[in-house]
């Protein structure tokens, strides 16, 4: 029944349910909950678990009433605290999250968990020295809990303490819940010494944004080693193989070279010795478009925009599955500021199921729908040649600009990805780059008349 | 054999007939029937007999005649006659054309086709047959002059228009219908004091003729003379029989109620109205119809399927259309002639040359299926440029009605709902601006409503298949876009009323148009709309049309769940727009 990585004491009572919550069963598990409960509508450990049952069937706000019931029914055992805190932290609650977060701390605050969950709470309330503090505390409880060295690094890393940062965010592989990364016994982790006669297993882990940014290094890692071989979706090849120094490329472990050692390719700023100060842009443009498509989406862009009017790409919504998703992504209708301007044709970038968005959207500004018609990004970087600029929420398509070196504005959540750092409109990683920050949580109204000031600016 | 025992008993019915016998008429005609019952002469005065009290009867026996002699000239004019007169607009166009083919060279053969074009919408077709048949006839006759002139009219061409109405007049100064014309003529060119004379003059040919006074009431609403134009409308009712009006009065009526401020009874006019459309007519909303072509559409037109698509080219040799598209009574036509008052664009009213090429699509493409499917053939090596034949098909009809003026980028095609087929428009023509105008979908419905309008499968004709119309359309619209790259711009009439430069700059900047001062002057364009719409396109803008829903609440309460979704997607709320609110 937990939400947390730790198993949860439960009473005998409930137990049977309880098993069959942990083992996935939530159906089996409601019925014997709902048996208890008719016998004992007070029990609080039954209505305690009903609630995880609906925060994992999806019904969060309804999980949240119960485990608040469960505890005025009491007595609160003080995971139910713990609980709430993680439950209103994702319904966005940050204020109720602190308090329930702090009085679970209090009554047992020999349980690293609920300094963990306070660690990740205080990273999105934007708070990171907090956040630095209770993921110490977690680890001074527990050395070896997985979920507080990661939230610890996000934390570090968004302050820019990219030293103690990287060290921490090798925890990321082991935290619950992700897949090992290679699967291929026997092959070790490269430590980022010269592998002179030795082929390097280079693994394009994580989203296509971190794909593409942390591609950079691979020529780095290519100087040091005979031969690198790159792990790569179908989707990132076209990309990724254009840095130099990939011999190969593939995406299904049956046809994967044997390799002397392996490396994530976001392990790679570790090896390198990234800094906030030292980061590798000499590259940029890396990624460079295709000049066929691009002739292509030249004639398709000048059939289908105003003829006078600047044409700006735009992205107002991530992969809904990202676990920040809920924070970085924003309805298209919410942008009125941006789409209020006069002089811009908006070219839709998107693609999922948000691009259904633009079914109603009656903004001032033409917005041309080009996601169904964009296959890949070899196409997405051809149209993006073809653009003055590109406006985007946290997705791949902001990566990709950065990395053609093309302007950018990057709308970012309130607690952005560690990567964007704190405080500044500039990023180390991309020149081409602004950031836009909300001064509250999912304030896109702000954001928006900024990145449309900015837009008018020029 | 027959006919050699026959013909004799044929000649006696004849001069019986041009004589008044009609009992031995009809008793001779019978007989020849009887010996030979295909005889042409017999079977026409019989036809001519019966024509005045049993018309369906006469209308059989016509039938009968032209599909035994398909080659009868006269025969096929009497069936044209009878079916423009009914109504059956389409199988009149058949046997027109016909007439046409059995005798190229014959005025009433042109003036035939230039009545039913008229009627169809496609005037300038019309103007070619009237004007055929001016050369044909021995004589400039008054009745083909008239029609020539209302045609005319309904082009706009109110001064040519004007002139042949005198000619006719001069030919013959004892025929009523132009008399009524030429008043509605001058009503609509907002002579008023003129089309009053005139209509002084069309009540002595024919007093008390009902007609007349329901255009003298249309008058008097123009002049905002509403409670005498309501006292015209009473008078037409006590003279019936039943004390009623007709659907046409009816619904005058209720817009004359609305403009005097008296909702209830206006809406309760408006419901009688339609009542008694459906009742006359046996016409409903054509719902299967309706939402299996949508079905269809959304079908066909999806992001897989558009990715293999051809598109035709665009052609660079002549001007282009500029698609304004919205369901009836969005602000079409306002916008229509805003924009064509700038010197690049002209106008080319509602063209129907887009649903002209859905029924050709199967046929030009060799397809056993047809429209939307019939584009499959597009798949295959020898027909990857069959969309430039239906293209070319377009712009050659635009050239042939005359709209391509020397000089002009563009000519516009306002044709109502057709944003049914937003994604053949695309493909046909993928740099050609559609600019969508978008109302209230309560002030939308309610004006639907209260005019008498057949499009969109006749869902006028109750206020509820409107409402279940436009979220059909609603929703095919947004998936359209969602699924296709299109050159769109949707714009608000709401906002056009209340910053008309704003948003007529925005539209030429879209279409890619520098300003025109004279966009802003749209109500002095001489153009005269032919649309319902042309009593208010011919002042300035106003406010008026602004939310008038809202003295309708309780009535169109039923229908607010229908339209739920379509103002929740365009941003309208039950009281207003919540942009302005």
């Amino acid at each position: 029944m937990s939400l947390t990585a730790e198993p949860m004491v439960i009473e005998d009572s409930v137990k049977l349910a309880a098993e069959h919550e942990a083992a996935g069963r939530l159906g089996e598990a409601e019925a014997v909950l709902d048996r208890i409960l008719e016998k004992n509508p007070k029990d609080a450990e039954a209505v305690h678990l009903k609630g995880v049952l609906a925060v994992r069937g999806g019904r969060t706000a309804e999980g949240a009433e119960l485990m608040e019931r469960s505890i005025v029914i009491g007595p609160a055992r003080p995971y139910y605290r713990r609980n709430l805190c993680e439950v209103y932290r994702t319904l966005g609650r940050y204020d109720d999250a602190l308090r329930a977060g702090k009085k679970a701390a209090a009554d047992d605050p020999a349980d690293p968990i609920c300094h963990a969950n306070l660690s990740v709470l205080y990273y999105e309330r934007g708070e990171p020295l907090e956040a630095i503090a209770s993921g110490e505390r977690a680890l001074a409880l527990n050395p070896n809990l997985p979920g507080a060295h990661f939230g610890l690094a996000e934390a570090l890393l968004l302050r820019g303490d990219f030293e103690r940062g990287w060290e921490e965010y090798e925890w990321r592989f082991r935290m619950p819940g992700v897949p090992t990364l290679m699967p291929i016994e026997g092959v070790p982790q490269w430590d980022g010494k010269p592998l002179e006669s030795g082929r390097l297993m280079l693994i394009a882990d994580q989203g296509f944004g971190d794909g593409i940014q942390f591609s950079r290094y691979i020529p780095w890692a290519a100087e040091r080693c005979a031969e690198v071989v790159l792990a790569c979706s179908r989707e990132l090849q076209p990309l990724l193989g254009q840095l130099p120094g990939v011999s190969q490329m593939f995406d299904r472990w049956e046809i994967a070279p044997a390799s002397a050692a392996y490396l994530p390719l976001s392990g790679l700023p570790r090896l390198h010795g990234t800094r906030a100060s030292n980061v590798p842009t000499s590259l940029i443009p890396y990624l460079k478009p295709d000049a066929e498509r691009t002739i292509k989406w030249k004639a398709r862009l000048d059939e289908l925009a105003a003829p006078h009017h600047r044409r700006i790409g735009l992205v107002w919504a991530g992969r809904p599955t990202h676990k920040n998703d809920r924070n970085r992504s924003v309805a298209l209708n919410r942008l009125s500021a941006l789409t209020d301007l006069d002089g811009v044709t908006y070219v839709s970038l998107q693609k999922g199921p948000a691009e259904s968005q633009v079914g109603g959207y009656f903004g001032n500004a033409p917005l041309i729908n080009l996601g169904p018609e964009i296959d890949d990004f070899v196409d997405s970087m051809a149209v993006i040649e073809n653009l003055d600029l590109v406006v985007t929420v946290d997705t791949a398509i902001g990566h990709l600009a950065g990395a053609m070196g093309k302007k950018a504005f990057i709308m970012l959540p309130y607690a952005p990805d560690w990567r964007w750092l704190e405080n500044r409109s500039d990023t180390p990683w991309y020149p081409s780059v602004r950031l836009f920050r909300p001064p509250t949580p999912r304030d896109w109204d702000t954001v928006s008349a900024e990145v449309a000031a900015a837009i008018k600016a020029g | 054999m027959a006919a050699r025992h026959v013909a004799p008993l044929a000649d006696q019915a004849v001069m019986a007939l041009n004589e008044g016998r009609i009992e031995e008429a009809v008793a001779l005609c019978l007989d020849v029937l009887e010996l030979a019952p295909g005889h042409a002469q017999a079977l026409k005065v019989l036809y001519q007999i019966r024509r005045g009290h049993a018309p369906a009867a006469a209308e059989a026996l016509i039938r009968r005649v032209v599909a035994l002699y398909p080659n009868d000239f006269w025969a096929t004019n009497e069936l044209t006659l009878l079916l423009l007169g009914k109504g059956a607009l389409a199988e009149a166009e058949v046997h027109a054309r016909n007439a046409v083919r059995i005798a190229p060279q014959n005025a009433q053969a042109h003036h035939l086709m230039g009545m039913i074009m008229t009627e169809i919408n496609r005037p300038q077709i019309g103007e070619y047959h009237y004007r055929r048949a001016l050369e044909l006839a021995d004589q400039r006759g008054a009745v083909l002059l008239a029609n020539l002139a209302w045609n005319l009219k309904n082009q706009g061409k109110m001064a040519e228009a004007r002139a042949f109405y005198e000619e006719a007049l001069t030919a013959d100064p004892s025929i009523l219908q132009t008399v009524l014309g030429w008043a509605r003529l001058e009503e609509a060119d907002r002579n008023f004091d003129r089309a009053a004379e005139l209509l002084d003059k069309a009540d002595a040919l024919a007093p008390g003729n009902q007609s007349v006074m329901l255009s003298r009431a249309v008058l008097h609403g123009r002049r905002r003379a509403y409670e005498s134009a309501l006292g015209v409308l009473d008078e037409i009712a006590a003279q019936r029989q039943d004390g009623g009006l007709g659907p046409n009065e009816l619904l005058e009526k209720g817009r004359l109620l609305d403009q005097s401020g008296r909702y209830e009874d206006a809406f309760k006019a408006f419901i009688e109205g339609k009542r008694l459309v459906r009742e006359v007519s046996g016409t409903r909303y054509m719902a299967d119809h309706a939402a299996g072509l949508t079905a269809r559409l959304k079908g066909f037109f999806t992001a897989n399927r558009m990715k293999i698509t051809p598109r035709a080219t665009v052609r660079t040799d002549t001007p282009q259309p500029l698609f304004i598209v919205g369901f009836p009574r969005s602000g079409t036509t306002l916008t229509e002639q805003t924009l064509s008052a700038h010197k690049s664009i002209a106008a080319g009213d509602e063209l129907p040359f887009i649903a002209d090429i859905t029924g050709l699509m199967q046929r030009m493409l060799g397809s056993p299926l047809t429209y939307p499917d019939a584009m499959s053939e597009l798949w295959m090596g020898d027909q990857r440029e069959g969309l430039d034949n239906l293209r070319d098909y377009y712009l050659q009809r635009a050239r042939q009605i005359g709209i391509m003026e020397p000089g002009k980028r563009w000519f516009t095609d306002k044709m109502p709902l057709n944003e049914t087929h937003l994604g053949l428009m695309a493909l046909l023509f993928p740099a050609s601006p559609i600019i969508h105008v978008v109302r209230h979908p309560l002030d939308v419905v309610l004006s639907v409503f209260s005019n008498q309008l057949t499009h969109g499968f006749y869902c006028a004709y109750e206020l509820e298949s409107a409402a279940r119309h436009y979220a059909l359309i609603a929703d095919l619209i947004a998936h359209y876009r969602s699924e296709m790259a299109l050159r769109y711009l949707p714009v608000r009439y709401e906002d056009m009323v209340a910053n008309q430069e704003f948003h007529i700059r925005r539209m030429l900047d879209f279409i890619g148009e520098d300003f025109d001062e004279n966009c802003l002057k749209f109500h002095e364009n001489k153009r005269y709309a032919r649309t319902a719409s042309y009593a208010q396109v011919t002042e300035k803008l106003y406010d008026r049309s602004r939310f008038r829903y809202r003295h309708y609440l309780k009535e169109l309460a039923p229908i607010v769940p229908i339209l739920q979704p379509a103002m929740d997607r365009l941003g309208y709320t039950f009281e207003g727009l919540e942009a302005a609110a």
